[in-house]
C-alpha cells in the first residue's frame, strides 16, 4: 500500500531520516514511536510529501511517485493526514470543513457532498455541530471533525501526526475510540503517538525510530514484552504505560 | 456671536456647493485608487511571495521605488510620462498615480497577512488534495483578508487624505478649490478649516463603515 525505499530526509545540515525502508500493508494499522527528534514525524510527512525527501522513493500501490511528474495533489487527496493542531479552517463552518475538499478538489456534486458530510460526523459523534464554526468545539470535538473532514476524501490511507497530543487529557480518549473504530473498519493507518495504550491494542506493528532509522519493527506483544533491543527497552521504561 | 465664526459660517454658506461637488471628486479618485492599489496590492503581494525569483525581484522594486519617492512626485511624473504617450485627463493620471502608489503599500500589507496564516492551514489544504491555487483562493486568502481588513482601512484612510496631492496637476478636488478660495477670498485660514472639515467628516464615514464591516466579518465568524 504505502512503500518506502532507502528514504533520506535532512533539514539543513541536519539528516533526520537515514534510509527508512517500511511496507504497509492494506488494512494494516502502524504505529511509529521514538523519542522526540527520532524523525518519526519528519517519515510520516514524507509519505504525503508535505517534507520532500532528498533521497529513496515512495511508493503507493505498487506506483513509484515521481515527485517532478507526479501531481502531488493526486498523491495527497488518495493519502490522508490528520494533524496534532487539527488546523480546521476557522473561517468554514463544521460542515463546509468536511465538505470542502471533495467539493473543490472532486469536484463532487454539493448534495452528495453534503449527505457524505453529514454521514462522517455522526460517524465521529457529532452531527449536532454541523452549522458551528470550529472555534466553539473541544480540542476533542476538532480533531474528530478533523478526522472527518480526511475521511470526507475517501483516502486508501490515514496518516495520523500525534493526533491526541494537543488535547487536554480527558478528551483524548473520544478521538483514540474514533480511529478504534476506524481501525476496526480496515482502514489503512500510520499513527505517531506517545498513546502506548493505543499502540498495544490497536497497532498491528510497531515501528520503533531512533536517530532517523528504524531499530525495531515487530507485532505490539514483541515490541512491548519480548524486545531485545536495548533503545526499545529504555524507551518503554520512559514513556507512561 | 465671535468674529471669527461669522465670518467661518459665511465662507462656508458661500462655498458650499462648491465643495460639496469637489467632495465627490475626492470620493471617485479615492474610490479607483483603492480599487487600483487593492488590484496592484494583491498581484504585487502574491508575486513577492511566489517560488519566482523573477516575480519577486520585480515586486521588490516596485515596492522599493514607491515607498522610496515622494508621492508627489510620482504623481507629476506619472502625469507627465502617461499624457506624453496617450491622451489621458488629469483626473485620471492622478487617480492611476494615486492608485499605483497605494497598490505598494497594500502588497505589504497583503503579504503581511498571507505569511500571518498559520502554515497548518496550507498544510492542511494540500494534504486534502487541494493544489497550491486552490488552496490560496479557498483557505489562505480568505483568512488573509480578515487579518488585512484594520490595516487596509488604515491605508484606506490615507489615501483618502493623500488624493489632495493630485492639486499639482490640476484637478479640482477639495484640496484644489479650497487653493483657489483661500487666494480669490482672501480669507485662507477660514477657507482651509472648513475644508479640513470636509475631509475630517469624509475620515469619520469611512471609519464608520469599516467599522460595521469588521464586525459584520466577526459576527459571522462565532
Amino acid at each position: 500500500m504505502i512503500k518506502t525505499t532507502n528514504l533520506h530526509k535532512s533539514f539543513g545540515d541536519l539528516e533526520v531520516l537515514k534510509g527508512i525502508d517500511i511496507d504497509i500493508n492494506p488494512g494494516e494499522v502502524v504505529v511509529l514511536v521514538g523519542v522526540s527528534g527520532s524523525g518519526k514525524s519528519t517519515l510520516l510527512r514524507c509519505l504525503n510529501f508535505l517534507e520532500k525527501a532528498q533521497e529513496g522513493d515512495i511508493l503507493i500501490d505498487g506506483r513509484k511517485i515521481d515527485r517532478k511528474k507526479d501531481d502531488l495533489s493526486n498523491v495527497r487527496a488518495e493519502v490522508g493526514m490528520v494533524f496534532q493542531h487539527f488546523n480546521l479552517f476557522p473561517h468554514k463552518t463544521v460542515l463546509e470543513n468536511i465538505m470542502e475538499a471533495p467539493l473543490i478538489v472532486k469536484k463532487a456534486d454539493k448534495e452528495k457532498a453534503k449527505q457524505l458530510a453529514l454521514a462522517l460526523l455522526d460517524k465521529v459523534g457529532l452531527s449536532d455541530k454541523a452549522d458551528v464554526y470550529p472555534n466553539k468545539l473541544s480540542g476533542g470535538q476538532k480533531q474528530r471533525v478533523a478526522i472527518a473532514r480526511a475521511l470526507a476524501m475517501e483516502p486508501k490511507a490515514l496518516l495520523f501526526d500525534e493526533p491526541t497530543s494537543a488535547l487536554d487529557p480527558e478528551l483524548v480518549g473520544e478521538v483514540l475510540q474514533v480511529m478504534k473504530e476506524l481501525a476496526d473498519e480496515g482502514m489503512t493507518m500510520v499513527v505517531v503517538t506517545h498513546e502506548m495504550k493505543f499502540a498495544k491494542e490497536v497497532a498491528d506493528r510497531i515501528i520503533m525510530l531512533d536517530e532517523g532509522r528504524i531499530i525495531e519493527d515487530a507485532d505490539p506483544d514483541t515490541f512491548f514484552n519480548r524486545s531485545t533491543n536495548e533503545r526499545t527497552r529504555q524507551f518503554l521504561e520512559m514513556v507512561d504505560l | 456671536m465671535p468674529d471669527i465664526l461669522i465670518t467661518l459660517s459665511e465662507v462656508f454658506m458661500r462655498t458650499y456647493e462648491g465643495f460639496l461637488k469637489a467632495a465627490l471628486v475626492t470620493l471617485k479618485i479615492t474610490a479607483i485608487a483603492i480599487v487600483l492599489g487593492t488590484v496592484f496590492g494583491i498581484v504585487f503581494a502574491l508575486m513577492k511571495i511566489s517560488r519566482s525569483k523573477i516575480l519577486q525581484t520585480i515586486a521588490n522594486l516596485y515596492i522599493t521605488l514607491i515607498r522610496g519617492t515622494p508621492l508627489i512626485v510620482q504623481i507629476m511624473f506619472l502625469y507627465y510620462g502617461i499624457t506624453s504617450i496617450v491622451v489621458l485627463s488629469n483626473f485620471w493620471a492622478g487617480a492611476i498615480a494615486l492608485g499605483v502608489h497605494n497598490g505598494a503599500y497594500i502588497a505589504e500589507v497583503f503579504r503581511g497577512a498571507i505569511q500571518g496564516v498559520d502554515r497548518g492551514q496550507r498544510e492542511a489544504s494540500l494534504a486534502l488534495g487541494m493544489n497550491r491555487s486552490q488552496a490560496m483562493r479557498r483557505i489562505i486568502f480568505p483568512q488573509a483578508l480578515r487579518r488585512a481588513i484594520p490595516p487596509l482601512g488604515n491605508q484606506f484612510i490615507i489615501t483618502l487624505k493623500d488624493s489632495s496631492l493630485v492639486y499639482v496637476i490640476g484637478v479640482t478636488e477639495l484640496f484644489g478649490l479650497a487653493n483657489r478660495e483661500a487666494a480669490s477670498s482672501f480669507l485662507p485660514f477660514e477657507t482651509f478649516l472648513v475644508v479640513g472639515m470636509y475631509y475630517l467628516v469624509l475620515v469619520l464615514i469611512f471609519t464608520g463603515l469599516l467599522k460595521l464591516y469588521e464586525n459584520k466579518l466577526n459576527v459571522d465568524k462565532s
